[in-house]
């Protein structure tokens, strides 16, 4: 029972600090998605006198993925009515090109501008309409998501640490006069330790274990279904190789620093 | 290794800086010598004993220990120089989560002995001490005398070079005290380690020949 509560004690930060950091890697994944969505249908329009080629703009502004001119036609002829046929060919003849430009991925602020910039130094290009104001809203948003899922994960990761520490320093005192016997009788260092280090790997092989499930269920819940459904991306779902042996790898490194931090600092003292 | 299994030069031990416990002191033991330490209890016997085995740092002076120079040891020297010494304490210092076999198996562990070799030992020096039935236990569901022959069984596990008993007789009954030293006389025979005993009181039937040195106000004097 007592050597059941030890592992919880240990468990359970591990657990929250490693729930933390898929939690925050999910969220920055779901945002660079969210991005990536937002860019798709994203638009900037420019206005030009002259005829736009897409290759010439995409080597001056590689973060441009594509161009497209607006079929002006179907405008003009709503027109057809109101106007003379010379004003029409006139109109026709005159009037600048509109373009939709859409880029890579969604730019910040500052990249923004600049893209504007360097599209007003293009020849014949009069006008440029970033959609700003509507812009920014997402983006602020969308940075603030990120901005709180990473302070989110650095309290939890500071307190986890704190409480996985302390466990470590009761497990040394526990088996600091079996350590201190071994010794006696010439036990080297990884011999005395072994048992503390045996019992750490299993914890944090359970802890990436358990922390592997919950985000391998959490897709399933309704609600999160829901949220994904309506505002109509595809968030990346919890990769079980790649992610798990992050979360193996990460579990196991906290695990043996401390270990290894508290028994070098109890052994000096 | 010389003939000398112990060595003290002019050898000043301490726990606080110029507070010495022994002082300029010089020993000299041989193989297969079997050695009572005598003197007062504070006298510093314990402290002699640390020194052997490298629990306490040599101060001043030389200490060479089973062909060891302990004068500022490493780690890993230490280390090496306890496989080949078997300590009794006065206090028995068994790991108390291990049972009686486990705690045996200690010193051959370490060795690096399988643990077929490790039992097989194990079983063979607790039938000596006469606790073969109670090889399950756990130390603490035994008598302190029980206990002490489990430590001394442990000590002998890996036919140590030099065995450092300190009082291994200080709280038994009359029982297990001659288990004891008719076990370290036996060991002394068979095996021919050289045995260093700090005691106050040495048994009057031991029926072998020993050397006595006696601890005095921080300097050792044999006696004869």
């Amino acid at each position: 029972m007592k050597s059941l509560k030890n592992h919880l004690s240990f468990i359970i930060p591990l657990f929250i600090l490693l729930f933390s950091i898929q939690f925050a890697t999910m969220i920055d994944r779901g945002v660079k998605e969210y991005e990536t969505h937002l860019a798709g249908e994203y638009t900037i329009v420019a206005v030009s006198s002259i005829a736009l080629e897409q290759k010439i703009l995409k080597e001056k502004i590689p973060a441009i993925k594509s161009i497209s001119e607006i079929q002006k036609d179907k405008y003009i002829e709503k027109l057809k009515s109101d106007i003379s046929k010379a004003d029409l060919v006139y109109l026709r003849a005159n009037l600048p090109k509109f373009y939709t430009i859409k880029l890579t991925s969604l730019p910040d602020k500052e990249s923004l501008k600049k893209i504007s910039q360097e599209l007003k130094k293009i020849n014949g290009v009069s006008k440029i309409e970033t959609f700003k104001k509507t812009f920014n809203k997402f983006h602020q948003f969308l940075q603030m998501s990120k901005t709180a899922s990473i302070f989110f994960t650095i309290f939890i990761f500071v307190i986890s640490f704190m409480l996985i520490v302390k466990q470590i320093e009761i497990w040394t005192l526990e088996h600091k006069k079996r350590m201190y016997i071994m010794g006696l009788f010439g036990a080297p260092f990884w011999m005395k330790s072994a048992s503390l280090y045996k019992s750490v790997v299993i914890d944090a092989l359970i802890s990436a274990m358990l922390v592997a499930i919950v985000f391998l269920l959490l897709p399933n819940f309704a609600d999160l279904a829901s949220i994904k459904r309506e505002l109509g991306v595809n968030m990346s779902n919890f990769n079980f190789f790649t992610d798990l042996t992050k979360l193996v790898f990460i579990a196991l490194f906290i695990s043996i620093i401390s270990v290894t931090t508290v028994i070098l600092k109890q052994k000096n003292s | 290794m010389s003939n000398n299994i112990i060595q003290a030069q002019n050898l000043v031990l301490s726990y606080k800086k110029n507070e010495p416990i022994i002082k300029d002191t010089n020993l000299t033991v041989k193989n297969k010598d079997f050695v009572f330490l005598t003197g007062k209890s504070g006298s510093g016997k314990s402290t002699f004993l640390k020194s052997l085995y490298g629990e306490l740092n040599v101060e001043d002076g030389d200490l060479n220990v089973c062909g060891f120079d302990l004068k500022n040891a490493s780690r890993t020297k230490l280390n090496l120089l306890r496989k080949h010494t078997g300590v009794i304490f006065q206090d028995y210092k068994l790991i108390d989560e291990w049972n009686v076999e486990k705690n045996v198996m200690l010193p051959l562990m370490i060795a690096g002995y399988s643990k077929q070799v490790c039992k097989m030992q194990a079983h063979k020096l607790l039938k000596h001490v006469k606790l073969s039935h109670k090889i399950e236990k756990m130390p603490l569901e035994l008598s302190g005398g029980e206990q002490q022959r489990v430590a001394m069984a442990r000590a002998l596990a890996h036919n140590p070079t030099l065995i450092i008993a300190d009082e291994p007789t200080g709280n038994l009954d009359d029982y297990s005290s001659e288990v004891i030293w008719n076990l370290l006389k036996s060991v002394r025979q068979h095996i021919g380690s050289t045995i260093l005993v700090a005691t106050h009181r040495i048994p009057q039937t031991l029926g072998i020949d020993y050397k006595q040195y006696f601890l005095d106000e921080g300097t050792i004097y044999e006696v004869t």
